[in-house]
C-alpha cells in the first residue's frame, strides 16, 4: 500500500515555481528522504502533502486516497518552523494537540506522559514551554508530532539544533517507529545526517526532482570510486595526480575520487611509497557528492 | 466543528486563567471610577481656606446684594441635601468672605489689582454703573482656571442683580422671590406615562453604548494580538497539520468573544453586588428603560459588532509581524467605531436625521448607531432595523470570506509587511 503519491504536483508563487511537476510516492514502512539544499522545494511540497497548500496542479493521494482533512488524524508533522504555545503548560499543551488530533484528553494525557518519560522530560510536564531549554522544546515538538500513534511521520529538519546524545535519542525512536511499519518522511538539507536512516530519496533542486529511487541502487550505481586516506607526511602530491579527480582534505585525512579507468591499487602503492599509510579506504559516494555531482558545484 | 470547540476552548481557558485576565478585570472598574469618581470628590471637595473677595459698585444696595445672595448661596446645600437626585452645583461652603466697597475710581481699581497680584486679597468684582450696563463685570481673581466656582459665581451674581433691579422697581422681596423660582421644563414622551424617564434613558443608553464600544474594541484587538503572538512562535504550522485555518480563525474568534462576555459578565455581577440594597431601587429606576427587547437588541448588535470587527482583526493580526505594525493597523481599523463614539450624541439627539440613518445602515459604524437609536427612538421603522440586520450580517459573510483568505496567507508569511497589490494577491490565491 502506498502511504502517499504525488502525481505531477506543481506550486507557483507568482512567477517564481517552488515545485515543478514533482512526482513520487512512499510504500508504507518505508524511510523516504525527501533531499536538496535550502529552497530547493522541500517544505512547499510538505504543505501540500498535509493540506496547508493546495497544489495548482497535479493530485496527491494519501492513505491510497485523494487528499481529505480527515486523513491527517494519522498523519504527525514536526515542521521546520519549530513552534509551541510559550505560555502554556507542557502537559496541557500536548493534550491539547492530542485532542485536535482526535484523541480523548484522557488518551493524550496518558500518551504524553509515557513518551516524556521514554525521552527523559517527565519532570518538566508541569512547567510552562518558555521555561524549558531550546533542546528540551525541541523533544516536547517531536512527542507532539508522534503522540497521536500516527501511521505516516514528516519531520522536517528533525535534528536541527539537537546535541549528539538527542540526536542519538531521536534516531533510535524513528527506527524503532520504522519497526513499527510506521512510514516516515525525512526532508532536510543535511543529507549526511539521514543517508543512513532512509530506504529511498528523492533529491530535489529549484522544485525539479533530480534522482529518486531505492538509496542502495542509487549508491551502487555510483561504484566505490572514492578513497579515504590517513597518512603521515606530505600528500600535496596527490592533489594533482592524473589517478585522482576530486580532492578534498580534511585534516586528518583526505578523501580524493578515483578518475576514469584508474585502479585504487596503483594509487595505494604511490601514496604508501611517499608517505606512511595508516587508513586506506574504498568507499560509496556520500549522498552530498551524488547531488553536487549532478546538480553542479554552485548550487549546493 | 470539533477543531473549533478545541480550540475556543484552549484560548478562553489560557486567557482566562492568565495574570493581565485577573488584573484586567480588576483594574478596569477601578480604573473607572478614579476617572470617573474621584476627579468628582476632588473637585467638591474644594479648599477649605476662607478667600476674601470685594464687590465694587457704586451704590451700597447693589453691592450689599451681591454679597448677601453669594454668601446665601454658600449656605444652601447644608439645607438642600435631601431635595434631589441631581446635585445642584453650589459654591463650596463659606469659601468667600465678602466685603464692599463703593469707590468706583480707576485708581481704587488700580490699587485692588495690586492687592490680587501681591495675593493680599484673593479676587474682586467690578460692578460699576457702566460695568452692569455693558452686561460684563470683570472678575479679578488668581483662579482663574476655577471653571465651575467661577462659572457659580457668575449666576449668583446674575441673580443678585436681577433682584436689585426689580426692587428699584418697588417689588417687595417676596413677590420678587416668587418671580424668580424657577420652573422645571419636564419632557414628556407622547406615549404617556410608560415612557422612561428620558434623563435615566440617555444615562442608561450612552452607558450600554460604551459597553458596546469597549469590549468590541479590546476583545477585537486581543484577537489581533493573540494571532500575532502564535505567529511570532510560529505554532501556526503545527496547528495547520490538522486544523484548517478557517476552523483556527473561527475558534480564536469565538474563544476570545467568551472571555469577553465573562469579563462583562463579571463586572456586571460585582457592580450588583457592590451596589446591593441600592439594585432593587436602581432596578425600579431603569425598569422603564431596559425592557428585554432593548437586551437582545444589545446582544444581536454585540454579536455582530464583535464577529465583525474580530474578524477584521484576524486579517489584520495575520498581515502583520510586530507589536508596532498591528498598533498603526488596528487604528485604521477601529476608525468607523471611533467615529461613531464621536457622533453619538449628535445622534440621540437626532435619531432620524440621514446621519443617524446612514450611520445605522453602514455596516462598520451600525452597531453603535443601530443600537443607540432603537434605544432613544422606541418607533425606530422596524425595516430600517432590519436592512441594518441584514447589511451587517452579509458584510461579515463578505469579511469573513475574505478576511479568511487573507488570514489563510498571512499567518505563514514572515518578513516585511505586505503592501495592498500583495493582500489582493492572497485573496486570489486558491
Amino acid at each position: 500500500m502506498l502511504t502517499i503519491e504525488l502525481n505531477q504536483v506543481r506550486k507557483c508563487y507568482d512567477q517564481f515555481v517552488a515545485v515543478n511537476d514533482l512526482s513520487f510516492s512512499i510504500e508504507q514502512g518505508g524511510v523516504f528522504g525527501l533531499l536538496g539544499p535550502n529552497g530547493a522545494g522541500k517544505t512547499s511540497t510538505i504543505r501540500m502533502m498535509i493540506g496547508i497548500t493546495v497544489p495548482d496542479s497535479g493530485q496527491i493521494n494519501l492513505f491510497s486516497k485523494p487528499f481529505e482533512r480527515k486523513s491527517l488524524q494519522k498523519v504527525g508533522y514536526l515542521p521546520e518552523e519549530r513552534g509551541l504555545y510559550k505560555k502554556m503548560k507542557v502537559l496541557d499543551q500536548l493534550v491539547f494537540l492530542g485532542e485536535l488530533h482526535g484523541m480523548t484528553a484522557g488518551a493524550a494525557k496518558q500518551k504524553a506522559a509515557e513518551w516524556c518519560k521514554r525521552l527523559e522530560i517527565d519532570a518538566w510536564l508541569q512547567k510552562k514551554v518558555e521555561e524549558l531549554s531550546k533542546g528540551m522544546q525541541q523533544k516536547i515538538q517531536f512527542i507532539a508530532a508522534l503522540l497521536h500513534d500516527p501511521d505516516f511521520i514528516i519531520m522536517d529538519e528533525p535534528f536541527f539544533g539537537l546535541d549528539p546524545v538527542n540526536a542519538t535519542l531521536l534516531k533510535d525512536v524513528m527506527l524503532d517507529l520504522k519497526k513499527q511499519g510506521k512510514t516516515i518522511l525525512f526532508s532536510t538539507h543535511r543529507m549526511d545526517q539521514v543517508e543512513k536512516l532512509c530506504d529511498s530519496i528523492c533529491l530535489i533542486n529549484k522544485g525539479n526532482a533530480v534522482l529518486q529511487g531505492d538509496l542502495k541502487t542509487i549508491k551502487a550505481g555510483y561504484g566505490k570510486r572514492n578513497v579515504q586516506i590517513e597518512y603521515e607526511g606530505n600528500g600535496d602530491f596527490l592533489q594533482k595526480n592524473p589517478l585522482v579527480s576530486a580532492y578534498n582534505n580534511y585534516g586528518n585525512y583526505v578523501e580524493v575520487r578515483l578518475a576514469a579507468g584508474a585502479d585504487a591499487q596503483q594509487l595505494l602503492h604511490m601514496v604508501a611509497e611517499r608517505s606512511r599509510v595508516n587508513k586506506f579506504e574504498l568507499m560509496e559516494p556520500s549522498l552530498e557528492e551524488i547531488f553536487i555531482n549532478m546538480v553542479g558545484k554552485n548550487d549546493a | 466543528m470539533h477543531n473549533i470547540l478545541i480550540i475556543a476552548r484552549r484560548e478562553y481557558l489560557e486567557r482566562v486563567r492568565s495574570r493581565s485576565f485577573v488584573i484586567m478585570t480588576f483594574f478596569i472598574p477601578l480604573l473607572m471610577f478614579g476617572v470617573t469618581v474621584v476627579p468628582t470628590m476632588l473637585a467638591n471637595r474644594g479648599s477649605s481656606e476662607v478667600k476674601h473677595m470685594v464687590v465694587v459698585a457704586a451704590d451700597r444696595d447693589t453691592a450689599e446684594m451681591i454679597r448677601s445672595r453669594i454668601e446665601q448661596e454658600q449656605e444652601k446645600p447644608k439645607e438642600k441635601t435631601d431635595s434631589k437626585l441631581t446635585q445642584k452645583r453650589s459654591l463650596p461652603a463659606a469659601n468667600f468672605t465678602v466685603a464692599v466697597s463703593t469707590n468706583t475710581a480707576e485708581s481704587e481699581r488700580a490699587a485692588l489689582t495690586a492687592k490680587v497680584k501681591a495675593k493680599e486679597l484673593d479676587a474682586f468684582l467690578w460692578a460699576t454703573p457702566d460695568a452692569i450696563k455693558a452686561r460684563k463685570l470683570d472678575f479679578v481673581t488668581n483662579d482663574v482656571s476655577s471653571f465651575i466656582d467661577n462659572g457659580v459665581l457668575g449666576l449668583t451674581v446674575n441673580d443678585a442683580l436681577r433682584r436689585q433691579a426689580l426692587k428699584n422697581k418697588g417689588l417687595k422681596d417676596d413677590e420678587i422671590e416668587a418671580s424668580l423660582e424657577s420652573v422645571e421644563v419636564a419632557p414628556q414622551s407622547p406615549l404617556g406615562k410608560g415612557a422612561p424617564d428620558p434623563k435615566v434613558m440617555y444615562i442608561a443608553t450612552l452607558g450600554m453604548v460604551m459597553v458596546l464600544y469597549m469590549t468590541v474594541l479590546l476583545y477585537g484587538i486581543n484577537v489581533m494580538r493573540s494571532i500575532l503572538e502564535e505567529k511570532t512562535s510560529r505554532i501556526m504550522e503545527v496547528m495547520l497539520s490538522t486544523a484548517s485555518a478557517k476552523d483556527l480563525m473561527a475558534g480564536k474568534i469565538l474563544g476570545v468573544g467568551a472571555v469577553g462576555l465573562t469579563q462583562v459578565g463579571i463586572w456586571a455581577a460585582t457592580a450588583g453586588i457592590l451596589s446591593g440594597g441600592a439594585l432593587v431601587g436602581v432596578a425600579a429606576l431603569i425598569k422603564g428603560v431596559l425592557s428585554v427587547k432593548l437586551l437582545i437588541y444589545f446582544g444581536v448588535y454585540f454579536l455582530l459588532g464583535y464577529v465583525l470587527y474580530s474578524t477584521l482583526c484576524a486579517a489584520v493580526g495575520s498581515m502583520v509581524n510586530s507589536e508596532q505594525e498591528a498598533q498603526q493597523m488596528q487604528f485604521l481599523v477601529m476608525m468607523p467605531m471611533i467615529l461613531s463614539v464621536i457622533f453619538i450624541i449628535n445622534i440621540f439627539q437626532h435619531p432620524s436625521s440621514s446621519l443617524a440613518i446612514f450611520g445605522s445602515l453602514f455596516p462598520f459604524t451600525a452597531p453603535l448607531v443601530m443600537f443607540s437609536r432603537i434605544a432613544i427612538q422606541p418607533d425606530t421603522p422596524w425595516w430600517q432595523i432590519a436592512l441594518s440586520i441584514g447589511i451587517l450580517v452579509a458584510t461579515i459573510y463578505g469579511m469573513v470570506l475574505l478576511c479568511g483568505r487573507i488570514y489563510r496567507v498571512g499567518i505563514l508569511m514572515y518578513g516585511k509587511k505586505p503592501s495592498l497589490p500583495e493582500i489582493m494577491k492572497w485573496i486570489k490565491y486558491a
